[in-house]
């Protein structure tokens, strides 16, 4: 098979595979081709919207494996394909000498054994680490249930590992995947942890300690496979950040690639927009200082799909508002529907030196369609009525998209 | 007065200069593009690299290195009236000195501040969206950005790519980046990048040799492959790649694919 049909075959199936980032590593060329941008580089993006960053292949998809929702597993019957190491390796050094890439994301099915398949990538990684000298950015999948000495082996020789949780709960992974569990995904996520530390300790006495997977680990799940709520989702999310410190939790809405009783419908529609709120959600939880259980309980166990989840709280939280801009701390800034990260510390600098009036609001990059409803300048509301969350919220709400204007 | 000077940094720096001691400026235009009217006098400013350094400096001192890097990304920049928005802000910030850029909504500040914004991210794009071909002897990248942003892509090719031959070519403004693969150095500490800034406007030949072919394919079928055709979304896709970078990017030039 030559190296075009294998491509195409490996590539498609490792397009259900999210994380495609290549930040959070800075690394300079030492001799060789490539180097590492702490703040990730995006070469192009696919008609799907999506970015493109790394050269995202499965190195085989020849899988022993059966999970439901994916086109690999062993049931279905397509066509099958694996790269050799060199083959791969020759593909990104080739890509990315021509800025097609930033690196490579190296996923696979299980081919044979969860550990055979672990060393045919760590096979891959010397290669282009040692023979070919590559310093580009380099992400690997840690394959379910693998021995922690060949992770170990791994994590030497790439920038971030992800082990993909799939399901936010036993249950639902035990339906959709019988041949993984959280448990053991759990002990390669806390070996990762551990380890990474480790040689960041040890790097801070002894220049010369290695590095050990120095973007960190992240994880991905799968949205609308499973029957898991929100409330689920994001607990789960946030216990992954806590525990395991995981630098980024992914989410997948769930395309429907196979006939199963206990998956959605064939025909049934990519939840779009149930994910664009979890990742939402998610900037809430890492910049925003949110907490889970802010943003979904017992009685909004869903997100709102028609509203973002901070507007949300702040309609909610009607005794949070209105704030007044020329005194709030960063944080409580940071709540305001419409204010970013960036804007409230342009807030924060500008009105050091002068007030701030509602008619510079967006010159400091604040949304003001959504902010004005919730904050004051020097004591003037700018809402263009009073404060009153029910109005608000009809305002906020999209218009409905079919509006016939009768004309008799 | 006008003050003209002839397009390059020290120029325009040179007339800042001159503005402080000599006698203040109305204007400062490039010389190339100015228009005299019956009402001003004008003069051609002789661009000097010492009267240059002083104010280059005083920028750095007076004000901030951050301040300085800002006037360089607004020169770059293919704003019509750059030079004005530069003289505005620095005579605000030689008043206020590094607070100058706390005031992000002032009238001298905030088009600075976004043209800035504007230069760096066109540069920051074009890390990635920039396509080398092997023609053999060298790489060969062209590119037509809106703002004059070669000098900033160049550092981040020649540690990247340190020990190939390449050539940044910007055909709008045919001017090129071009880098001999002689910075590439084993021991770190003497890594020096060798690339130099000029007039070029030289034309590929359309066609590559058979290896080039093979690679440039590859790609084109990794671009489709790896999209989801139940998520496509045209817009979202215009809206990170604007149809005007499309014309130089391998992976836009070919016609879909069967599934
Ligand atoms: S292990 Fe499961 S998800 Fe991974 S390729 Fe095999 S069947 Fe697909």
């Amino acid at each position: 098979m030559d190296v075009l049909t294998k491509l195409d075959i490996l590539a498609g199936a490792a397009k259900f595979d999210v994380s495609c980032s290549s930040s959070g590593v800075a690394r300079k060329n030492q001799g060789g081709t490539g180097n590492a941008k702490l703040f990730g580089i995006c070469h192009t993006w696919s008609a799907d919207g999506r970015c493109i960053s790394l050269l995202k292949v499965l190195l085989s998809n020849d899988c022993v494996y059966d999970c439901c929702y994916c086109v690999s597993r062993r049931s279905n019957n397509i066509p099958r394909a694996s790269f050799t190491s060199r083959e791969l390796a020759d593909l990104t050094l080739q890509f990315y000498r021509r800025n097609y890439i930033e690196g490579l994301f190296l996923s696979s099915a299980v081919e044979k054994s969860p550990d055979h398949t672990m060393e045919k990538i760590i096979q891959v990684l010397t290669l282009l680490r040692k023979e070919y000298e590559f310093h580009g950015y380099i992400h690997v999948k840690v394959i379910p249930g693998a021995d922690p000495s060949l992770i170990n082996r791994a994590g030497m020789l790439c920038d971030r590992m992800s082990v993909n949780i799939e399901q936010p709960t036993e249950h639902s992974l035990r339906l959709l995947a019988p041949q993984k569990s959280l448990p053991i995904l759990y002990a390669s996520m806390q070996q990762l942890k551990d380890q990474i530390l480790l040689y960041k300790d040890d790097r801070r006495h002894f220049h010369r300690t290695p590095r050990f997977v120095p973007g960190g680990q992240s994880t991905q799940m799968i949205v609308g496979a499973s029957q898991d709520n929100d409330l689920t989702i994001l607990h789960t999310t946030q216990a992954l950040y806590k525990n395991f410190g995981l630098k980024r939790v992914y989410f997948s809405a769930y395309v429907p690639v196979n006939q199963d009783s206990n998956l959605p419908a064939l025909t049934s529609v990519p939840p779009l927009l149930r994910e664009h709120r979890l990742y939402q959600s998610d900037w809430l939880l890492r910049f925003y200082h949110f907490k889970a259980e802010e943003l979904v309980d017992a009685n909004h166990a869903n997100l709102e799909t028609e509203i973002d989840p901070k507007s949300a709280w702040a309609l909610r939280h009607p005794e949070y508002f209105p704030l007044e801009i020329n005194r709030a701390s960063y944080e409580e800034l940071l709540r305001v529907p419409g204010i970013g990260t960036k804007s409230a510390w342009r807030i924060i600098n500008q009105r050091r030196v002068v007030a701030i009036s509602a008619d510079q609001l967006k010159k400091l990059g604040v949304v003001f369609k959504r902010a004005q409803y919730f904050v004051t300048c020097k004591g003037i509301y700018p809402g263009n009525m009073p404060y009153n969350p029910a109005a608000i919220r009809r305002l906020m709400l999209p218009k409905p998209s079919f509006t016939q204007m009768s004309l008799f | 007065m006008d003050y003209l000077y002839d397009g390059s940094f020290d120029g325009l720096l040179t007339c800042i200069y001159h503005h402080y001691y000599n006698e203040t400026a109305a204007g400062i235009y490039q010389q190339e593009y100015y228009q005299p009217t019956l009402l001003l006098s004008s003069v051609a400013v002789c661009t000097d690299p010492t009267l240059a350094k002083r104010v280059y400096q005083a920028i750095e001192d007076k004000i901030s290195a951050n301040a300085l890097v800002k006037v360089y990304h607004v020169y770059l920049s293919s704003s019509p009236d750059k030079e004005e928005l530069i003289l505005n802000y620095l005579r605000l910030g030689f008043k206020l000195g590094a607070k100058v850029d706390l005031y992000h909504s002032h009238s001298a500040v905030y088009p600075v501040h976004k043209l800035d914004r504007k230069v760096t991210a066109e540069t920051h794009r074009f890390l990635g969206l920039l396509r080398f071909r092997d023609s053999g002897n060298f790489l060969y990248a062209a590119l037509s950005p809106d703002h004059h942003i070669l000098t900033l892509l160049a550092d981040h090719f020649a540690d990247r790519l340190a020990g190939e031959r390449w050539v940044i070519h910007d055909q709008k403004r045919n001017l090129a980046i071009v880098y001999d693969g002689k910075g590439h150095c084993r021991d770190n500490s003497l890594l020096q990048f060798k690339w130099y800034l000029t007039n070029f406007s030289y034309h590929m030949q359309a066609d590559l040799p058979p290896e080039e072919s093979h690679w440039q394919l590859l790609w084109q079928h990794y671009f489709q492959r790896i999209s989801i055709e139940s998520r496509c979304n045209p817009r979202l896709q215009s809206h990170f790649v604007p149809q005007r970078y499309r014309r130089h990017l391998l992976e836009f030039q070919i016609p879909p694919l069967k599934q």
